[in-house]
């Protein structure tokens, strides 16, 4: 028994320096330019290649079936903005699910539009110049105008997620050694209970 | 693989790992005295952090169980010291469903146990490398049962699920492999060093 301590302290060890080892699949899933893409990762280390991924609607119908590629990556642009779930599943019982709401698609669908509105309106209204043009015009700029910014705000926000998403998985040390401790203090209380069973048991 | 999280499983295969699991739990926790309880716990503790170091393999990611050595080295009281340890990792780290507990524990602590059992009287003959290869076979089994016990139990719940043989044998065999290695070492030396550990001098089979 006592050469179990040693075993215990060198997985402790060896685990301890690391930043996070751990073992479940996670998901990483943003919109970019109305494309519904991101990558699925083990906590630790390690993304699953050529993995299942399955998008389904708000009413569960199947609408994409695909694979990760050597990253973990994927990507698919959807027909409309609407709420999706995405599933990863690495074909071993790791398996992973994902939401994405209609609104964060808001901007990339509405960004197409500016360009075919645009020729009619300018060339449907050739007399008032001005005043009518202006109005469509402040619109689409807008339009423009928010899409640029989704993307903008997109690409920023990103790594902040990730990082997000990667830290919250992380195993951290303080959390082992509280489930040790856990471990010890049942076995105490097991000692404990039989002890005084024990004892109970020798004065009848 | 061998955490399964919550809302993968259907509801008749959550319950009847979760039937069997009271069963095994109940029979480990009989043979528990005053002496085998810190054993279990330093195992269990064991099991608890080396099953967090999870190793990329291939297409997916794998960790040990040392189910088998559990097995050989604590009988029926690894079912015990799993469950503690799958609840622990459950809580504070989401590995695993807490409803797929029962069928988690099943897979991992039962195929290990059954196969020490088997070969507990073999061991007891067995010395030096004797000993070291039915450690290594019964960690193998282990890995190998509890691979098919996971496979068995999404296969059941449903054929979207269906585990890919690929990932499986690109996965768990080099894991079986490593288990062989690691459990076939502790217990050719066990068996040198400190033989009672493995429930043998005093008592040679099935040591309660």
């Amino acid at each position: 028994m006592k050469r179990v301590f040693p075993i215990c302290a060198v997985l402790l060890v060896l685990a301890a320096p690391r930043p996070a080892w751990a073992h479940r699949l996670k998901l990483f899933l943003t919109v970019e330019d109305g494309a519904l893409g991101g990558y699925a990762f083990f906590v630790g280390s390690g993304r699953p290649e050529g993995s299942a991924v399955i998008v389904k609607d708000g009413g569960g119908h199947e609408l994409y079936r695909g694979k990760t590629d050597d990253h973990g990556a994927f990507r698919w642009k959807p027909p409309v903005a609407a709420d999706y779930a995405v599933t990863v599943d690495a074909g071993d019982g790791h398996w992973v699910e994902g939401f994405l709401a209609a609104d964060r698609f808001g901007a990339p669908a509405a960004a197409p539009t500016p360009a075919t509105p645009l020729p009619p309106s300018s060339a449907s209204a050739p007399k008032p110049e001005t005043s009518a043009c202006a109005q469509p015009d402040s619109a689409a700029l807008a339009r423009l105008v928010e899409a640029q910014v989704d993307k903008a705000v997109a690409r920023q926000l990103r790594p902040l997620i990730e990082s997000y998403d990667l830290a919250e998985g992380r195993v951290r040390l303080n959390d082992v050694m509280g489930g040790i401790g856990m471990i010890v203090g049942l076995a105490g209380m097991g000692l404990w209970g039989l002890a005084r069973r024990r004892k109970a048991s020798d004065r009848d | 693989m061998a955490h399964i999280p919550d809302g993968v499983l259907s509801a008749p295969v959550l319950i009847g790992g979760a039937v069997l699991a009271v069963g095994g739990l109940t029979l480990g926790l009989r043979r528990l005295d005053e002496s085998e309880i810190p054993k279990t716990a330093i195992l269990a503790s064991t099991f608890f952090v080396a099953s967090l170091v999870a190793v990329p393999v291939g297409p997916s990611s794998v960790h040990l169980l040392l189910s088998g050595l559990m097995g050989l080295v604590l009988g029926l009281r690894a079912i015990p010291a799993v469950f503690v340890g799958l609840l622990l990792q459950a809580v504070l780290f989401g590995f695993g469903g807490l409803t797929s507990l029962g069928v988690d524990l099943v897979n991992i602590a039962f195929p290990g146990v059954a196969a020490a059992l088997l070969a507990r009287p073999l061991l007891a003959r067995a010395q030096g490398f004797g000993a070291a290869a039915i450690g290594a076979g019964v960690a193998a089994f282990s890995v190998l049962g509890t691979t098919a016990c996971v496979s068995a139990a999404l296969a059941l719940s449903s054929a979207d699920y269906l585990p890919s043989l690929r990932v499986i044998a690109l996965t768990y065999i080099p894991l079986a492999l490593v288990e062989a290695v690691i459990t076939g070492f502790v217990i050719a030396y066990l068996k040198r060093v400190k033989p009672e550990s493995l429930g043998l001098t005093a008592q040679p089979e099935g040591a309660a």
